[in-house]
């Protein structure tokens, strides 16, 4: 009661002291420009002088004969597939592996998850070192082990650099995926493994009965998570290959940021960002409602 | 802790997963060697010790790449941003999550919905607005952006962390003549400090390492933050002189890294604070 009464007292003017600035930023630097980039997107809006002109829906028309844009999606799918797979079950085994460590944990740990805290300046210079033709550590090494016919150019060769920007984002972000399933482990109640090793339940059994059932909630949350990562894949791209060779490595976000920053068709890349953005969300809902699914029956 | 690790001991598996981590964030060991080599030196060995530890590289990093300003800045810029997340997040955090109304729950909704937008939606528009505003590509710009980029995961957070308080300590202040603004500051804000730390420890890394959202919003030529300011450095070099860019890398990101060793924990714990829901 006395709860009720201490909010229902009015109090509309503490209502707009705590809540008045919050809901004022967000809502004039987050939501009316996105609220405004919907409006764009119907616009032919060409950059900073021009006024927008209203086209309609010939914006979308654009986006389905887009044969850079479906090169872009072709590509960022294509990453994705990798990104979702390696951090869905990739960091799970590794998650697994380290659950099992008796010593020198936080050490080791700290190790896997060091990368994630670097700049995504840091690691794309640190990979740029790596692979680069003439004087990278990797080409360096293979040279000087006789193997000159193995030496790549790992970043700028078209067969190639999809591995490349797929190896950068898994080593940078590798220890973020793995933590989540680490804490997830953590909740698996001791008894559970007491009763499985007196039923003589060796580790693989321990996996399979015990502890993939009890992670699936993360296992739901770092696939969707991963899904996000992976179509929204933008920074990485603009810090190593800019897209390149040719518009081999554009993801989508790397295309919406050269058609709105660099080639000023801000409403084109309006267009095409709201075309990506409602398309991820409804991905993630389907993943998200799919797998709540499977876990209630599990 | 575990009944099955109830032996403290080094074994196969140890030395196995230490020595794959170890390989794991060697790309970081191989900068560190390096940024005291000459560039020469690394081109004919990547692996071998240097001939002699010199500081050369580490200076030219304040007198060619001029750092040092750089990280004034992008300090002042990540005190400045959480100071206004701190204090305007568990505000609004504290005012929504303590009313039932149909307002309280559409701002919650609100803000959720403000976790899922990728910056690309907002990207075009919002330098946009800066220019109506007329404070494009300054620092005042990119602070608002920051914040106001932070607040949905702030205010989530928050929250999350709010409903594990009792509603008892307020109604006492509140029967004590405590109004609202009153009590969230003398009685809930100090009880959210395991919440700030993780705010404090998220936003400082994230903002301290940014380079996108910084190169975009302050453009490429005003940009003075830390990593803006490698990328600028980096763009205008005809040569790529390794040796400069592995001490620039090993000197930004030598703050994060002491703060990382002496607080794992925490540094884990808040960074993936934001996912685990």
């Amino acid at each position: 009661m006395a709860r009720a009464r201490t909010f229902r007292r009015g109090n509309w003017l503490a209502s707009l002291i705590l809540c008045g600035p919050a809901v004022a930023i967000y809502g004039t630097f987050v939501v009316l420009p996105a609220v405004l980039g919907f409006a764009y997107s119907l616009t032919d809006w060409t950059g900073w002088t021009d006024e927008p002109n209203f086209v309609g829906l010939e914006n979308f028309r654009e986006l389905a004969g887009d044969e850079r844009f479906a090169s872009a999606v072709r590509f960022t799918l294509a990453e994705t597939a990798m990104i979702v797979l390696f951090f869905t079950f990739g960091s799970l085994a590794l998650a697994v592996l380290l659950d099992r460590l008796r010593s020198a944990k936080g050490l080791i740990r700290g190790l896997f998850f060091y990368p994630y805290i670097l700049s995504i300046l840091v690691v794309a210079l640190l990979f740029k070192y790596l692979c680069n033709y003439n004087h990278g550590a990797i080409n360096l090494l293979l040279r000087s082990a006789g193997l000159d016919a193995w030496a790549q150019d790992w970043m700028m060769d078209p067969r190639l650099v999809g591995t490349f920007i797929f190896v950068l984002v898994a080593w940078s972000a590798l220890g973020f995926f793995t933590t989540l399933y680490l804490a997830n482990l953590q909740t698996i109640p001791v008894e559970l493994y007491e009763a499985a090793g007196l039923d003589g339940a060796g580790p693989v059994s321990v996996f399979a009965r015990i502890q993939l059932p009890l992670l699936m909630p993360t296992v739901t949350t770092n696939l969707v998570l991963a899904t996000i990562f992976g179509i929204n894949l933008f920074g990485q791209i603009v810090v190593t290959t800019e897209g390149g060779p040719g518009y081999r490595t554009a993801t989508v976000g790397y295309y919406i940021y050269w058609l709105g920053v660099k080639n000023n068709r801000q409403g084109y890349a309006s267009a095409v960002s709201f075309a990506v953005f409602i398309t991820l969300a409804a991905v993630a809902i389907l993943q998200w409602t799919l797998l709540r699914r499977r876990q209630v029956e599990l | 802790m575990n009944a099955r690790r109830r032996r403290r001991r080094f074994g196969w598996l140890e030395l196995l997963l230490l020595l794959a981590g170890a390989v794991f964030v060697s790309p970081c060991l191989l900068a560190v060697l390096n940024a005291f080599k000459t560039n020469p030196e690394i081109i004919a060995d990547p692996l071998a010790l240097p001939r002699q530890w010199g500081w050369d590289n580490f200076r030219f990093i304040f007198t060619g790449m001029k750092l040092a300003r750089p990280m004034l800045n992008s300090l002042l810029m990540c005190v400045g941003v959480i100071v206004c997340l701190v204090t305007v997040a568990p505000m609004a955090a504290y005012s929504i999550m303590r009313r039932k109304m149909a307002t309280g729950r559409l701002l919650r909704v609100l803000f959720l919905v403000g976790l899922t937008v990728p910056f690309q939606i907002i990207m075009v528009p919002l330098l946009k607005l800066f220019r109506v505003m007329d404070i494009q590509f300054t620092y005042l710009a990119l602070l608002v952006h920051y914040v106001s980029w932070g607040l949905p995961l702030c205010v989530f957070i928050y929250s999350a962390f709010m409903a594990t308080i009792p509603r008892e300590l307020e109604e006492a202040a509140a029967i004590d003549g405590c109004g609202q603004v009153g009590t969230f500051w003398r009685i809930i804000f100090p009880l959210l400090t395991p919440c700030t730390v993780t705010v404090v420890i998220f936003w400082g890394l994230w903002i301290w390492n940014d380079f996108m959202q910084a190169f975009i919003v302050m453009g490429p030529t005003k940009g003075q933050l830390v990593f803006v300011q490698l990328w600028k450095f980096l763009n205008d070099q005809y040569v790529r002189n390794w040796n400069h860019i592995f001490a620039g890398v090993v000197v930004l990101s030598l703050p994060v890294t002491i703060l990382y060793v002496l607080m794992q924990r925490r540094f884990v714990k808040g960074l993936t604070a934001g996912a685990v829901k």
